[in-house]
């Protein structure tokens, strides 16, 4: 690999980055990207009180899970193909092995098992910080380069591949 | 709200309809992150439908824009659950075990609507498929299975003697 390239690829990875961090469902949930290494993510959200799953619980809504786990999914894609053609979830699947409490922040991990020209299958951990016991697991097939428009750290917009 | 093979449950009459629709609003009135994405029961011909208004905080992809797929998965996981719960003569309050979601199209910044169909209730579980649409109905923009555990006395009793 050249040096030009590995600028160019960190590059790539840096706009996901950030294009994650701008998504506005993601900011109002308080989603962050903790890390991108290799073709792993970690994101993290601090829970709130109207994230629960009932009023007389501190039980996050399994749904609160399910939107990290999508997020981070997507950004692993990202982080494995290192360019930034559109993508789109083609599916999730989500099991929720264990009651999320609110006391403590989520964490996602998400790791691009295969990576095609055309589909990308994405595997997402869901933990509590500071606890290794998994809260949910999620497998996610993503579709590549459809039709949209690709994202330009600044803002800027132009027609996708 | 309709079950596969039962009939009967589409012909109840419109007094029950009223009271299916004040029963499943008092059920997602309790969920504190339904309230947060406003989602609305609304009552139609072919049954219950809920209604999720289209904000700028749903917002998944803002280059298209799209909503955001956790926001349609949100939508299908707490209709699935209110679906199981007002089928339970005791109304127990269901845990959700698994879901898988189908993303069919992409779903645009506008009103989402879903409605559940109940695959089949056990005394412990419940499946519930979803689907999910826009502006035409015959247009789905996603379809999701929901599997839900119901606590049993047994399980309730642990929860009991663990406090």
């Amino acid at each position: 690999m050249t040096d030009s390239n590995r600028v160019q690829h960190s590059d790539a990875v840096s706009t996901a980055w950030q294009f994650t961090e701008q998504v506005p469902h993601g900011r109002d949930l308080g989603m962050q990207v903790v890390s991108v290494n290799g073709n792993q993510v970690c994101m993290r959200l601090t829970p709130e009180s109207w994230m629960f799953a009932e009023d007389s619980s501190e039980e996050i809504c399994t749904s609160v899970l399910y939107s990290l786990a999508d997020s981070a999914s997507g950004l692993a894609v990202f982080a494995e193909a290192r360019e930034l053609s559109p993508t789109a979830t083609l599916d999730l699947r989500m099991d929720y092995l264990r009651p999320a409490i609110g006391d403590r922040a989520l964490l996602a991990v998400a790791i691009c098992r295969q990576l095609t020209d055309e589909v990308a299958f994405i595997h997402c951990d869901i933990l509590s910080e500071g606890d290794s016991a998994l809260l949910a697991t999620a497998n996610a097939t993503f579709m590549r380069n459809t039709q949209g428009q690709q994202f330009h750290a600044g803002g800027r917009a132009k027609e996708g591949a | 709200m309709k079950t596969i093979g039962d009939s009967a449950q589409q012909s109840s009459s419109p007094t029950e309809k009223e009271k299916e629709c004040s029963d499943w609003g008092a059920l997602l009135e309790r969920i504190p992150y339904a309230r947060h994405l406003e989602l609305e029961v609304q009552r139609y011909d072919a049954g219950l439908v809920v209604h999720m208004p289209c904000r700028e905080a749903l917002i998944g992809n803002f280059m298209l824009p799209a909503l955001h797929g956790g926001v349609i998965g949100a939508l299908i996981e707490l209709i699935a659950r209110v679906a199981a719960q007002s089928q339970d003569t005791e109304t127990r309050c269901p845990r959700i075990l698994d879901s898988h979601i189908n993303y069919l199209r992409s779903a645009q910044a506008r009103s989402t609507f879903a409605s559940a169909e109940i695959v089949r209730q056990g005394r412990r579980t419940s499946l519930v498929r979803v689907t999910c649409w826009q502006g035409d109905k015959s247009k789905l923009i996603a379809s999701g299975q929901v599997q839900l555990l119901l606590p049993t006395m047994a399980a309730k009793e642990a929860d009991l003697h663990e406090q």
